[in-house]
């Protein structure tokens, strides 16, 4: 594996060298790289064909891999200086690519275009600013909400779950829908799913709704184990323990998504699983995230645009995402279903609104209200794997939570020394 | 060793020619890559800004790096497991189908199927085996009245791939040695029963002695394996974000260079397992020089 990517950086390496064209006037071509399903590439060559109508003399080139693969071509497209124009960035990743100095300031056409930026939800392009500007725009944004089974909670009677609900209510109605449904002792439907290891999911909201938080504000201290925290992550483990949700390594015997494959009552998600969830059948609405002691709380990440430093074509790559972050392009964006517009006007219109699956979409727009930004930092993806991968042993019930909280901690905060 | 015919005057210009395209593969992508490696490991390179030396730097920090420290400690437990492991169930699984039984093919062709399947399919088939709700592993022991263990959890996770790993290497393993005893004169077996020798003082006394160039061969290749695991491992032990419940040696190498932009330390990890696979080979070829019977 490790050799043929090696392969993959010498030849890349060799092909730049062969392959610098000089810059001519007239129609540019720019390149436009993004993650994403195969259904994703057709709404996005549409966006493409309208930018090209509107701009005869750039041609945008779309390139779509999937999670793993674009993070790896990327890093093999930009060591052999071939970066694509334009791409995708997950914003919580944004501080990773920047600090290398990988990404251009887009300052200079943002103030080239003063009122830009009026209408974009707010807490969305926070990730993206530094202390000299803007090096990346925000193209999409996720919150994340309480997805319920209407047809569960029909058949067991209870009430859905409202925007008052804590989340002692939501551990209540979990254990009323963890059934076994045929007496085998092995149980059928379970109350609640999520995935744990990410905080997007479940566990950031939870410790900002119990009154912690996640990382200092200078970026050096973890702080998921202090005050209002611990109580967090111990509602998180009683979850697993009192059984209305299968331990992280069983979880995945049943589907990669237990809400999409009809086994799981409840999921705190983002709006990019709606179209599975319309795919597969199921009938299902929204409410918000659950309260806390500390109040209610859900996490706001975005996937973004930025442009390479040494692009060739930086005033056509910003042509392309202004057109993109535009009425029209977000308007086309809207229908894919997998996200919500960060443009306001367009997300309260009914592109966004009235999609198909027929769910209050007003609770994901509702959230920004008590959202907090998914934090970005330094180091942010094995901070994550730390954090994240490292407390599964006690949801898997082989560890005690709080010595290995603590065990934890002290490595995410030698991961952020290390990226200081 | 004068075998066959050698080359004369201008065949042996023909024959360098038709030979550059191997050669040149060899030196550029495996030699090169080996010496880029090497470079690589004195310097810090993020992969975009240009790299700045540091001279032995990065192998300092590999002594008080506790991730790669466990990585390659669990590299040793695993080979120390598999090694002996496959070297040994491939002999006598060859041993056993070295006799002249009904259906002798079919079984040869069980075995070696493994080798020729795609490790991602079959790590896939593996998962459902070891699943603790669903699995067919958990599904026989409740049967038998015995609680369900959690296969893939972090305390049974480094046996459950050595299981699984073991059981993906017997097939080859298994045609070398099958090789190896057919090579075997039968005489050698008719006197020692003549003899009055028993099967198992048969297998101690001719069999192993004569199979010592399998073993010392297969021995060689699984090591060199071990080393160098990752598929099964990294389908069976990854979790969310990337991270494993038996991280070993080469996954940390890839998540160092391709996932933390630390290309320098990346770098100096795999020249440090070269090394050690390069002590182990040392070993191995003075254990050949002492203990290995060629005929």
């Amino acid at each position: 594996m490790k050799k043929l990517m090696f392969i993959f950086v010498i030849a890349s390496l060799v092909l730049a060298a062969c392959g610098s064209k000089p810059a001519d006037a007239g129609p540019v071509e720019i390149t436009f790289t993004m993650w994403g399903a195969p259904e994703e590439l057709a709404v996005w060559q549409a966006v493409v064909d309208d930018f090209h109508a509107a701009n005869p003399n750039i041609t945008v080139k779309v390139d779509v891999s999937d999670w793993d693969s674009y993070w790896t071509k990327l890093n093999t497209l930009i060591a052999g200086g071939t970066p694509p124009d334009v791409f995708a960035m997950d914003a919580p990743l944004f501080l990773d690519w920047q600090s290398r100095g990988a990404l251009l300031n887009l300052q200079p056409y943002i103030d080239a275009n003063p009122g830009f930026l009026d209408g974009f939800y707010p807490q969305t392009l926070t990730a993206y600013k530094t202390v000299d500007g803007y090096y990346g725009l925000p193209r999409d944004f996720q919150t994340i909400v309480l997805f319920y089974n209407k047809d569960m909670f029909d058949a067991a009677g209870i009430a859905y779950p409202t925007g008052d609900w804590t989340y002692d209510d939501l551990l209540a109605a979990a254990k009323q829908l963890t059934l076994d449904k045929d007496n085998d002792g092995k149980i059928d439907q379970y109350g609640f799913w999520t995935d744990t290891w990410d905080m997007e999911l479940l566990w950031s909201e939870a410790i900002w709704s119990y009154g912690g938080d996640i990382i200092s504000s200078d970026h050096t201290k973890t702080l998921i184990g202090e005050g209002g925290a611990r109580d967090a992550w111990a509602f998180i483990d009683s979850l697993y323990k009192e059984g209305v949700m299968p331990t992280p390594t069983a979880s995945g015997e049943f589907g990669f998504d237990l809400f999409q494959s009809n086994m799981a009552a409840m999921t705190t998600i983002g709006h990019w699983a709606v179209p599975g969830y319309v795919q597969a059948g199921i009938k299902f609405d929204v409410a918000p995230m659950p309260k806390g002691p500390a109040g209610q709380a859900t996490s706001v990440n975005s996937a973004g645009f930025v442009i390479a430093k040494d692009s060739k074509n930086a005033d056509a790559a910003f042509e392309f995402i202004k057109f993109a972050l535009g009425e029209a392009g977000q308007t086309k964006l809207a229908q894919l279903g997998f996200a919500i517009p960060v443009l306001k006007s367009v997300a309260e219109s009914d592109a966004y609104l009235k999609q198909p699956g027929d769910l209050n979409q007003q609770v994901f727009l509702d959230s920004t209200v008590f959202a907090h930004t998914k934090p970005v930092f330094k180091g942010y993806e094995e901070w994550a794997g730390v954090v994240g991968d490292g407390l599964i042993p006690v949801f898997d019930g082989e560890a005690e939570l709080n010595t290995t909280l603590d065990e934890v901690i002290t490595a995410a905060d030698e991961v952020l020394a290390a990226n200081k | 060793m004068d075998y066959g015919l050698k080359p004369l005057g201008r065949e042996r210009l023909w024959l360098w020619l038709m030979l550059v395209p191997t050669i040149s593969g060899l030196v550029f992508g495996t030699i090169g890559s080996l010496f880029a490696t090497l470079g690589l490991s004195l310097f810090d390179w993020d992969l975009i800004n240009p790299p700045t030396w540091v001279g032995t730097e990065n192998y300092v920090a590999l002594f008080q790096n506790e991730n790669y420290i466990e990585a390659f400690v669990n590299t040793l437990k695993f080979s120390a497991l598999y090694v002996p492991g496959v070297v040994v169930i491939s002999l006598l699984l060859a041993v056993l189908l070295n006799r002249k039984i009904r259906g002798v093919g079919i079984f040869r062709t069980i075995y070696f199927l493994p080798t020729v399947t795609s490790a991602v399919a079959t790590a896939l088939v593996w998962n459902m085996i070891y699943g603790k709700e669903t699995g067919i592993l958990n599904f026989m022991l409740e049967t038998l009245g015995f609680a369900p263990i959690c296969w893939l959890c972090t305390d049974n996770a480094m046996m459950s791939v050595v299981i699984v790993n073991i059981w993906g290497a017997i097939g080859e393993g298994m045609i070398i040695f099958l090789a190896g005893l057919t090579a075997i004169p039968r005489d050698y077996y008719e006197a020692a029963s003549l003899d009055g020798a028993d099967s198992f003082q048969q297998f101690f006394r001719v069999t192993l002695p004569l199979v010592t160039p399998s073993i010392f061969f297969q021995t060689l290749i699984s090591a060199i394996n071990a080393f160098q695991a990752y598929d099964y491992i990294y389908m069976l032990t990854r979790r969310g974000q990337g991270d494993s419940s038996v991280p070993v040696a080469v996954y940390s190498i890839y998540r160092n260079a391709f996932h933390f932009f630390r290309m320098g330390d990346a770098s100096a990890q795999a020249i440090q397992l070269a090394v050690l696979v390069g002590v182990f080979m040392a070993i191995m070829f003075w254990w050949e020089r002492h203990y290995v019977v060629y005929e």
